[in-house]
Parts: structure tokens; C-alpha cells; sequence
């Protein structure tokens, strides 16, 4: 932004500002309704969603999954995807830090005197590129299932069908969530996916055999479940059933 | 010396008492008070010249086409008032005790004193609230360009504000003690230290030690409630004079009446 | 404007100051300007300096790490973790405590070399991502960590996801026929002991310098 275009725009500015209307009270007055709205929101959320106090905080645990606050999903979820440990520091420090210092000295390099949306594609592309990519991230966050539970609903024809298949499954369901397998492979909602191969319709690829056979003797560095088929073979059987039920 | 013209008191005509004969003196009680508050609006302002002040803060113009969109950033300053407020009274009953105070006197407030989760709903939701309108009003300023000359300055007041809410979030999340305050602390204090050569400094700063210990909790308390609001409530002052000083843009897609017009209009 | 950076001549005839005695090269006004900068910036400091070493003392302050007994050597085999709590910060109750995860040394698993340490091993809870609890999985014979999907096999090394070290470990000894556990130290891909780093931050190539160890808590010298 030149000399010129400085002074054209103050100069613009103040035909404006004087055509406009002072700001006590018609300004004033917006503000108000607006501030009241916003106390409104908040005392309806307080009565209605209250401020619920968790379990106390206890170190020693290894059970608890730790999900943040939700306006730290998009870290959380970004945290998530980047997998490689020589990224990690760019995924935590790297990537905040760099958008904060791009945020902080916008002025200074957006010189471009035009102002209004439509005739800067540039920045309102990006901006809302940033919009999109943060809720994208926000709402992935925010529907990641713990890798120690199985969110997932019985399939309506097993329910119908009844009998041992459908206790089986649920047994299976058990097993399989405590049996870490989402730690590498993603199953509907829970789970990391890779590096092993989603399970989610594992059972249109393999069917009930192979996957038992695969489970006795994998390929590494997956672990072999044969020392759970020797001792509680029914546990066994009841995740081998889960699994070839996933379609 | 000027004097401040009060708006009329809103009571029914019938109630009004009737204007003064021509040369009489008396004067009714009502006279005496109005008097009152004008003369000590005036003692108050023959000394600091305020009036003055708030002449041009609350009379300045606002250009034309300004819509609701320009209140977002007054109603984030009313939600960090109202965090600014709960904030107060909660500290009236919160212990930093990690040894077990914390949660208790968490629950004491939520369980035992009258209105506790009210206000305390109150300022967990506040949070929330206020990081949303934060945000909007950033996207506000950023798609009217609002952040162009001569406004630069205050952009950059503007996301320092931004990291300070976002830091309010981070060590006011703590302090209820619960497990998800514990795990997301110590989460995000790990991040910190990923930072290369100053990180592990930084994170043995945050908790006072290599582990979380008994002064983390106190730390991550004073931090919240004295330090970070102090620099909010200035940056604020800063921002806001910066508005009253260089005035709220227009929507830019609003132009002045060209001065031929103007002409011709009167 | 006049030249700030103009560099002044040393010589008090140069300077023109009127009334100036010979060797007088600084003007009256110029002195006290100096002096209450001076005057100011002491009376500041003064407070500014012990306030942030105030602060900033606990970042040099080593951290006392005692021996604590966690079972007879009977109670662990080489086949599975056994979960035992500890005390790593004291004064603070149970927000104190840890969970360590311990077995007897394996020589048919456990690769690096033996000494006086490790007898036993005893793996942290911590996420080497960034601090979740991890837990193990008997079935699968892995650490698995809830967060970011971090997954560990049977020594604690890293099988996928995130995290960037192997599972920090505890010196162990043994007294009296009773298991002791010691000061923590973190491993690099070999397994090679470190001073105690916090997740996050690798070992491995550069890493152990570009996050330094710190002076509030430190490994056993010579191991």
C-alpha cells in the first residue's frame, strides 16, 4: 500500500465515518442485545449442561483414554495423523507455532489495499481453506473412538437371528477390544488405521478360516494369538466369529 | 466547563412536578436530587476533565453500513467481564492443593454453596463461549480486511489476545483436578517440551520440576488468575483505544456518497 | 533529523558545549537523562530479577529420588508385566504416585547388557508421544496407548504410531531379597541409557541434543 492509496482510503474513511450515526447510542444498543444474547447462551448452557466434575485425577491409571477440551480437537486430531517420530515436534510446536506467526504478521504481508472478500481470492481461499481444515479436524477429533473400546452397533440381522452366533459376537467384541488389535488396525469408528489393514469389512476379503489362520499365524509384526487359542479356545472362537462377521 | 445534559428520569407526566412560577425560588425535593447527581457528576469532572474522555469514546461516530457483525468483538469483551467476575467469586472457594484440596473444593463448590454449579457452569461455559466469538470475530476482521492500514497494530494486539485465551483455556483446565484436567496437563505440557532446546526448560518452568508435583498445581493457579488476566485487561485497554482512536471500519463494500451527490441531495 | 549514528568527536572543543571545562565531552542535560534511565532501571530490576529467579528456581533444583521397595523377587517372572505403584513426586498424595510395569530380565528377549540395574525391568506408564497412560495387553503382548494410537511391543519398544522413543525405564535393584526401584532414565532405540527426558522429545541422531538433558533430574552417573 503506496502513499496514495493510504490517503485515498482516510480520506474515504472519513466521508463514511461522517454519514454514519455517533456511536452512543445506535452502536451502543447492538452491542447490548448482542451481550445480552451472549449472557443468555452462557446461563442456559450452565443450567442446562452444568459443569460436571469427572473422576479425581489419578496418575497411576492405565485405563483412562485423556480426550481434551473441544476447541483443542483440531491439535488433538493433527496430533493423530502425524505418525513419523522425526515430525512429531513439527506436529506439536512446528505447526501451531508457524500459524501463529503467519496470523501475527498478516498486515505485513498482505499489502494489498483492497479490502472487500470477493476481490481477494487469495485470502479469502485461504481463509477459509484454514476454516474448513480446523472443523474437518475438530469433527474428526471429536468422533475418535478410545483404541480400548469398539463403538459399534450389532447388526440388525445377527439381533434378529438371535442364538450363540449373536453371543459370540458379542463375546468376540469384548475380546477384541481388549485384545489391542486397534492399535494397528481400524475398526468402523475406534482404531488406528495402519499400519496394519482395516478390519471394518474385513470379512468381504477373508473369509471365517483364513482370518482364524491369520490370527494363529500371522505375518510379522503382528502377534500371534495362538497362546490365547490353547488356553481359553472359546475366546478364541468368539473373536474369530466378531471378525468374520464384519462386512 | 461544560456540563453534562443527564437524560430526563422516565416517570409518568402526572408525577412531573409542574415548572416553577416565573421569579419564584423554590425549589422541590426532586430539584434538590437531580441536582445532586449533576453537581457530583460535575465535582467529579472539574477535577479530571473525564467528561471529556467519554465524550469522545461514546459520541464518536460509527461509519455508515456498520451491522451486527461489529458486535462481536464488544460482546467477547462481556464474556471475558463475566469469566473476569466468576472467576472472582470461584476463587473465593477453590484450594490449589493437589494432594486432594483441588477436587474437593470443586465439589464442595458444585455440591454445597448455594448457586455453585450455577456459577461455575458459568465460567466453564463462559470459556467455551468466549474462545467461539474470538474466533468469529478474527473471521470477522479478516474477510473486511479490517486488519489494513492504518489498523495493523491492532491486528496484532488482536491474535496476541487470541494466545492469551487460548492459554486461559490450557491452565484454567487444570485446576478442577479431575482426571480430565490431570491427562490433558500433562499432554500439554509435553507439548511444550517438544520444542527443541528451550522446551524442556519450559516444561520443568510449567510444573516447577521434572514432574508434576506439589507446586505445579499452584503455578498453573497463578497463572490463570493473576497473570494472564493482567495482560488480557491491558491488551484490551490497548485495543480499545485503538478502535475509539482510528474508528470501526466499514463493511467494504460500502462507498461514501461522492461529494457531487451531496450537492445535490441538498 | 539529524545523523544518530554520526560518530561524535572525543575532543571537548568539538562538542561546542558552552561553558564547558576542558575534558568535558557530556552536556549537564544529557547526564541526568542518563542517570534517571539508570536510576530507573536498577529500581525495576530490582524487583524484576529475584521475582524470575524466583520463578525459574525449580528448573536447577535436582530432584531427590529414592530407593522404594516394590515386592519380594518372587512376584515376577519373565513371562508378563506385573502393574506396581510408586511415589515419583512427594507432597502431593496420590497425584504423586505412578504405575510401573515390571518383569525379571529375560536373556532371550532382552538384548542390551546386563549389570547390577537390571535385574529386573521396570517400564513407566508414560507415553513417550506425550504422557498418556499406556497400557499393557496381555493378549496382544503390547503397550497400547490410548491417546494417538502409540503401540510398544514386549520390551517397550516402539511397534507404531507416534511416539518417538522406546517406554522410559527405573533402575532396579535388589536388597535383602526385596525389589527396589530407582531413578528413571530414558532409552534410545538400542536401549542405551539417558538422563531423563519428558515425552515427546527423541533420542535417537540429534535428538539427544536438540533436547537436552536437564539439571532437575538426572541418571545414575556411569550407567
Amino acid at each position: 500500500m503506496n502513499q496514495r492509496e493510504k490517503e485515498r482510503y482516510l480520506r474515504e474513511y472519513a466521508l463514511l465515518k461522517q454519514e454514519g450515526k455517533p456511536f452512543f447510542p445506535y452502536a451502543v444498543a447492538k452491542d447490548g442485545a448482542m451481550a445480552a444474547v451472549v449472557m443468555l447462551s452462557i446461563i442456559l448452557m450452565s443450567l442446562f449442561l452444568g459443569a460436571e466434575l469427572g473422576p479425581k485425577a489419578d496418575p497411576t491409571t492405565t485405563t483412562y483414554s485423556p480426550r481434551p477440551e473441544w476447541y483443542f480437537f483440531f491439535l488433538f486430531e493433527l496430533l493423530k495423523i502425524i505418525k513419523p517420530a522425526n515430525l512429531v515436534p513439527l506436529a506439536t510446536i512446528g505447526i501451531p507455532t508457524i500459524c501463529m506467526i503467519l496470523l501475527f504478521l498478516l498486515p505485513f504481508y498482505d499489502r494489498n489495499p483492497e479490502r472487500r472478500p470477493e476481490r481477494r481470492p487469495i485470502a479469502t481461499t485461504a481463509g477459509i481453506f484454514v476454516i474448513l481444515a480446523m472443523g474437518y479436524l475438530t469433527y474428526e477429533g471429536a468422533h475418535a473412538g478410545a483404541p480400548t473400546q469398539i463403538d459399534m452397533e450389532t447388526p440388525t440381522t445377527l439381533v434378529a437371528a438371535g442364538g450363540p452366533v449373536l453371543e459370540q459376537f458379542e463375546t468376540g467384541k469384548q475380546v477384541v477390544a481388549q485384545s489391542g488389535c486397534q492399535a494397528c488396525h481400524i475398526i468402523g469408528e475406534n482404531g488406528n488405521d495402519g499400519p496394519g489393514p482395516p478390519l471394518t469389512d474385513i470379512a468381504t476379503r477373508l473369509p471365517k478360516q483364513a482370518i482364524s489362520r491369520t490370527l494363529v499365524n500371522p505375518t510379522a509384526p503382528m502377534p500371534s494369538y495362538k497362546a490365547l487359542q490353547e488356553s481359553e479356545p472359546e475366546k478364541f472362537d468368539a473373536m474369530v466369529t466378531f471378525l468374520s462377521q464384519l462386512k | 466547563m461544560p456540563k453534562l445534559k443527564l437524560p430526563a428520569p422516565p416517570i409518568p407526566a402526572k408525577l412531573n412536578p409542574r415548572p416553577a412560577r416565573p421569579g419564584s425560588t423554590k425549589t422541590g425535593p426532586l430539584d434538590v436530587a437531580a441536582e445532586a447527581g449533576i453537581s457530583a457528576v460535575d465535582w467529579v469532572d472539574e477535577r479530571t476533565s473525564i467528561s471529556g474522555a467519554a465524550r469522545w469514546m461514546m459520541f464518536r461516530k460509527v461509519p455508515k453500513g456498520t451491522n451486527w457483525f461489529y458486535t462481536l468483538g464488544s460482546s467477547t469483551m462481556f464474556a471475558f467481564l463475566s469469566q473476569a467476575v466468576t472467576g472472582v467469586f470461584l476463587a473465593m472457594y477453590y484450594r490449589p492443593d493437589a494432594a486432594g484440596g483441588a477436587y474437593e473444593s470443586i465439589r464442595y463448590i458444585n455440591n454445597e454453596v448455594f448457586l455453585g454449579e450455577f456459577v461455575h457452569g458459568m465460567h466453564k461455559w463462559g470459556s467455551s463461549v468466549m474462545v467461539i466469538l474470538v474466533f468469529l470475530h478474527m473471521a470477522r476482521t479478516f474477510f473486511f480486511g479490517a486488519y489494513k492500514y492504518p489498523r495493523e497494530l491492532n491486528w496484532v494486539i488482536g491474535v496476541a489476545l487470541l494466545i492469551l485465551t487460548m492459554a486461559m483455556s490450557f491452565t484454567g483446565y487444570l485446576l478442577p483436578f479431575d482426571q480430565r484436567s490431570y491427562w490433558a496437563t500433562i499432554v500439554g505440557v509435553n507439548i511444550n517440551g517438544t520444542g527443541p532446546l528451550v522446551g524442556p526448560y519450559l516444561s520443568d518452568f510449567l510444573r516447577a520440576g521434572p514432574e508434576f508435583g506439589a507446586t505445579t498445581l499452584s503455578r498453573f493457579y497463578a497463572i490463570h488468575m493473576l497473570l494472564i488476566p493482567g495482560a488480557m485487561a491491558a491488551l484490551i485497554g490497548a485495543h480499545l483505544y485503538m478502535v475509539a482512536k482510528l474508528g470501526t471500519t466499514a463493511p467494504p463494500w460500502i462507498k461514501a456518497d461522492s461529494p457531487v451527490k451531496k450537492e445535490e441531495k441538498a | 533529523m539529524p545523523d544518530r549514528h554520526k560518530t561524535k568527536s572525543k575532543y571537548t572543543v568539538d562538542r561546542r558545549i558552552p561553558g564547558a571545562f576542558e575534558g568535558e565531552t557530556v552536556t549537564r542535560r544529557r547526564f541526568m537523562t542518563a542517570s534517571a534511565h539508570t536510576a530507573g532501571g536498577v529500581a525495576a530490576m530490582a524487583f524484576v530479577l529475584p521475582s524470575v529467579a524466583f520463578a525459574l528456581g525449580p528448573i536447577f533444583e535436582e530432584q531427590e529420588q529414592p530407593w522404594q521397595d516394590v515386592g519380594a523377587v518372587d512376584e515376577f517372572d519373565t513371562a508378563t508385566y506385573v502393574p506396581k505403584t510408586i511415589t515419583i513426586a512427594k507432597g502431593v498424595g496420590e497425584a504423586g504416585k505412578s504405575t510401573v510395569y515390571m518383569r525379571k530380565f529375560d536373556p532371550a528377549v532382552d538384548k542390551e547388557p546386563k549389570d547390577e540395574y537390571n535385574d529386573f525391568i521396570a517400564l513407566s506408564t508414560r507415553c513417550m508421544h506425550l504422557g498418556c497412560p499406556v497400557r499393557f495387553v496381555p493378549a496382544a503382548e503390547r503397550f497400547i496407548c490410548p491417546c494417538h494410537g502409540g503401540v510398544y511391543n514386549f520390551r517397550g519398544e516402539v511397534d507404531g504410531g507416534p511416539p518417538v522413543r522406546p517406554l522410559d525405564r527405573f533402575y532396579t535393584r535388589v536388597r535383602n531379597g526385596r525389589v527396589e526401584i530407582g531413578p528413571r532414565f530414558s532409552v534410545n532405540r538400542e536401549i542405551q541409557r539417558f538422563s531423563p527426558r519428558d515425552p515427546g522429545e527423541p533420542l535417537d541422531g540429534v535428538g539427544q541434543y536438540l533436547y537436552p538433558s536437564r539439571p532437575s533430574i538426572r541418571k545414575l552417573p556411569n550407567t
